[in-house]
């Protein structure tokens, strides 16, 4: 090879990077909005966000199975579900072990801070071995006929379609919750719930309602980005874990409270991961994803995008 | 004339494991007062308003508001209903504008839809002297300004009973004697006022009754001055 053509597939493999790892970010960003929303207002980490993922998968696989319509349409009945799933979840069962619930019996709030975690590691649990019984091992996917489109941008680069829609997707709901968070009347009351939830409940907001309907919207998206991991590859009733995984690398990369740290981190995390992939083999992808995640956490431990 | 009972606590009792905060408590605040609570530190003052505001479970007793029961009524209804509280040490959403502080007081506890609250905000920022910071971060404002928000964001909500915890402390003599002024503005305004205070002078000039708490228990009550020169009062402050 000449040197030009040399620089000519360097710059192909870096813009490659780019291109993929930035359209991979709005994927990861949509796995990571509901866990980042849960802990920034209701203060929860929620260890069962990945195996609502995978139920978000399940869901719009199984329904597929019963009505034949485009794959996309499985959504007006999945995120419905699933913010109802969450909804329940908190008025339910979490809203009893909160912080407050734990000062209203006169128990310390270490108490508050550690239950729900428990809970939800509980439930992490009881929904993978849930969905073993009713679906079995099997690998099972989304069929559809987008998965291996591509949009060619010159001869030799090109994106996927799918990771450039779920791209589109992803930017449009952030921007979109934001409008929600700081325009709409239900949108200020989570942010002053997330503030300080006895102080809201002092300024006549239902903060068990508001919580509730805080852990619906952050499962509804969990639902789409479930959605999203069926039309991609296929999915078990234990892959939750690995991307619990990626949502936290996303979260500690972008920031534990910020919504659109998770688009950045998302990007970042995508980035770095096809670049250390390219350079070092596909093995080197996950380590190069949270040598990243140790390096924010060593300089930045509140990420990048922290309000 | 009496005016009417506008919020009446009876046998009201909390203790958290051995130590007694409440020890059958009785009493009626009545419309239009300003009533003062002193007591010493531990004395279960703080304690008492978060069983009036419904942050703090009482194990047992009765209260009234307005003539309903609510001993076991959800802290934001209680809001709603009316009541508002501040606390000894401010909390505003440090995230939002001093406006949108207002805005969610005004709009959840005190019932008004998003596009009427706008005249009432402006109206509490200018009787509370807000005016000027409305469009700055909650979280940036001076102590002072955090004192001044956290009771105008108590008077957003629009109580009929306004409970007051510790204005006072840490603020300057001329500070104290303009917040005496702005409580007694709020009176006038027709919201009745009970008002925890350790600063001795703010609670002489500026209460119509005290009630001293001390031990869970109601040790003296009636007009300032009386109450202050009671033996048990002396003994319980000055150890006399």
């Amino acid at each position: 090879m000449t040197f030009e053509e040399n620089l000519y597939w360097t710059m192909i493999d870096i813009a490659n990077a780019l291109l993929t790892g930035t359209f991979i970010g709005g994927y990861y960003a949509m796995l990571s909005i509901g866990l980042a929303l849960s802990f920034g207002v209701m203060k929860l980490v929620n260890l069962a966000h990945g195996d609502f993922l995978i139920v978000g998968a399940y869901l719009s696989a199984m329904i597929l199975t019963v009505v034949s319509v485009p794959p996309v349409l499985v959504l007006i009945i999945v995120v419905p579900i699933m913010f109802g799933i969450g909804y329940a979840l908190q008025r339910f069962l979490l809203n009893h072990v909160s912080v407050q619930a734990m000062e209203r019996r006169g128990m310390s709030a270490n108490f508050g801070l550690m239950a729900p975690i428990l809970v939800t590691f509980g439930l992490s649990i009881s929904i993978s071995h849930l969905l073993l019984a009713l679906f079995a091992s099997d690998a099972v996917s989304i069929k559809n006929n987008l998965a291996f489109s591509a949009i060619r941008l010159s001869q030799d680069l090109s994106i996927s379609l799918l990771r450039f829609l779920f791209f589109v997707v992803a930017v449009a709901l952030l921007i979109g919750l934001q409008i929600f968070l700081r325009r709409t009347v239900t949108g200020r009351a989570i942010r002053a719930a997330s503030d300080n939830p006895t102080f809201s409940s002092l300024m006549g907001i239902k903060t068990d309602h508001i919580f509730a309907v805080a852990l619906g919207i952050s499962l509804a998206i969990s639902g789409v980005a479930g959605f999203m991991i069926g039309m991609t590859r296929t999915f078990q009733p234990f892959d939750g874990p690995q991307f619990i995984l990626i949502a936290f690398g996303v979260v500690i990369i972008g920031g534990m409270n910020s919504i659109k740290g998770s688009l950045f981190g998302g990007i970042i995390l995508g980035i770095v991961q096809v670049l250390a992939g390219t350079y070092f083999g596909p093995s080197a992808q996950l380590i190069g994803g949270y040598m990243l995640v140790l390096f924010v956490l060593s300089f930045w431990r509140e990420g990048l995008f922290s309000k | 004339m009496m005016s009417a009972t506008l919020l009446s606590v009876s046998n009201l009792n909390k203790s958290f494991g051995a130590v007694t905060i409440a020890d059958d408590i009785s009493f009626d605040i009545y419309e239009g007062e300003v009533v003062g609570i002193i007591g010493p530190n531990g004395a279960g003052k703080t304690t008492l308003f978060g069983m009036l505001a419904g942050t703090v479970g009482a194990d047992s007793g009765t209260i009234k508001f307005g003539g309903s029961n609510i001993s076991s009524t959800p802290t934001y209804v209680r809001a709603q209903m009316g009541m508002g509280r501040t606390y000894q040490i401010p909390r505003p959403f440090t995230h939002m504008t001093v406006a949108d502080n207002m805005r969610v007081a005004s709009m959840f506890a005190g019932g008004l839809e998003p596009a009427e609250c706008g005249d009432w905000v402006k109206q509490v920022l200018e009787f509370t002297g807000l005016t000027s910071q409305k469009d700055m971060l909650a979280g940036k404002l001076s102590l002072l300004g955090r004192k001044r928000h956290e009771l105008a964001r108590a008077l957003a909500t629009r109580p009929s009973l306004l409970l007051v915890d510790e204005v006072a402390a840490g603020l300057t003599d001329a500070e104290v004697d303009e917040f005496i002024a702005l409580i007694r503005k709020v009176r006038d305004s027709g919201i009745t006022v009970v008002w925890i205070e350790h600063v001795m002078k703010t609670m002489l000039s500026a209460t119509d009754r005290l009630l001293a708490i001390a031990g869970g228990k109601i040790i003296a009550s009636g007009k300032p001055q009386d109450v202050i020169e009671t033996k048990e009062v002396r003994r319980v402050y000055l150890g006399a």
